[in-house]
């Protein structure tokens, strides 16, 4: 999404919210990228940060769209919590095609330098499935963060 | 096995610590294949679903038949819902993983 086009979102929002409301909002943490573990209960095998993780721009712009309307003080920021969403899979092949079912409709591909490097990190996460010990999972883990933002009447849009 | 997202629930704790959605209408905006909806729809009196590609909403409304909760998905940009709809609406919108 554009950076317009982000802005024009959150003023949406505000107009669809009733004056009360409450906006969350989610999005990939800016400060680290998604990593890769394989990891039986406590014990950690592998670790390494997805090498295709190219839209750190794109995240840097998003917080702007979201700076620049509580800057406007079209919402304000209440409260904000950091979590990891991980993604769970048995194997390197079901991790894969889950990202290939869920994220097939994604236009924009990484370059392909970066794609063969994040094939090198899956073939060295097969590696160390292989050679763990127990039931080794697979272990996708995406840094996050979740804002509670309330609107505010000054510059209300109707 | 088949692949688990967010089965320690630190998704939901965080979006449970942040907003009551106990009676609450809901929009979530860019709602994918429901993964979110259906693990906070049952808490809200209604959630309205927006996303623009049409697979997923097809996947989404599978992942909440049965549910109890009353669930609408519309396939749409969110810029043309928006358009459609009267202000003053919503007690919460849920922005996830769309802004960018």
């Amino acid at each position: 999404m554009q950076p317009e086009g982000m802005v024009h979102a959150l003023e949406q929002i505000h107009r669809l919210l009733k004056p009360a409301g409450i906006l969350i909002e989610i999005h990939p943490a800016v400060d680290g990228p998604p990593f890769v573990e394989v990891r039986s209960n406590e014990e950690l095998f592998f670790s390494e940060e997805d090498p295709a993780f190219d839209y750190e721009e794109d995240l840097r712009r998003a917080e702007a769209a979201v700076e620049s309307v509580l800057e406007r003080r079209l919402f304000a920021l209440e409260d904000r919590r950091k979590f990891e969403l991980r993604t769970y899979a048995a194997s390197v092949k079901e991790m894969r095609d889950h990202w290939t079912f869920v994220g097939a409709y994604d236009p924009e591909e990484p370059e392909e330098a970066l794609l063969r490097r994040r094939d090198e990190m899956y073939a060295r996460a097969a590696a160390a499935l292989d050679a763990a010990s127990d039931v080794p999972e697979l272990v996708y883990v995406e840094p996050a963060q979740m804002s509670r933002l309330v609107p505010l009447m000054g510059d209300r849009l109707r | 096995m088949s692949v688990r997202t967010d089965p320690d629930g630190n998704e939901t704790d965080a979006l449970f610590e942040l907003v009551h959605l106990e009676g609450a209408h809901v929009l979530e905006i860019g709602a994918g294949d429901g993964r979110l909806t259906w693990r906070y729809a049952h808490r809200a009196a209604r959630v309205t679903a927006v996303e623009p590609f049409e697979a997923s909403v097809a996947r989404a409304k599978q992942g909440v038949q049965g549910a109890d909760a009353a669930v609408e998905f519309h396939h749409a940009a969110f810029e043309d819902f928006a358009a459609d709809n009267d202000p003053d609406v919503f007690d919460v919108a849920l922005l996830s993983w769309a802004l960018c």
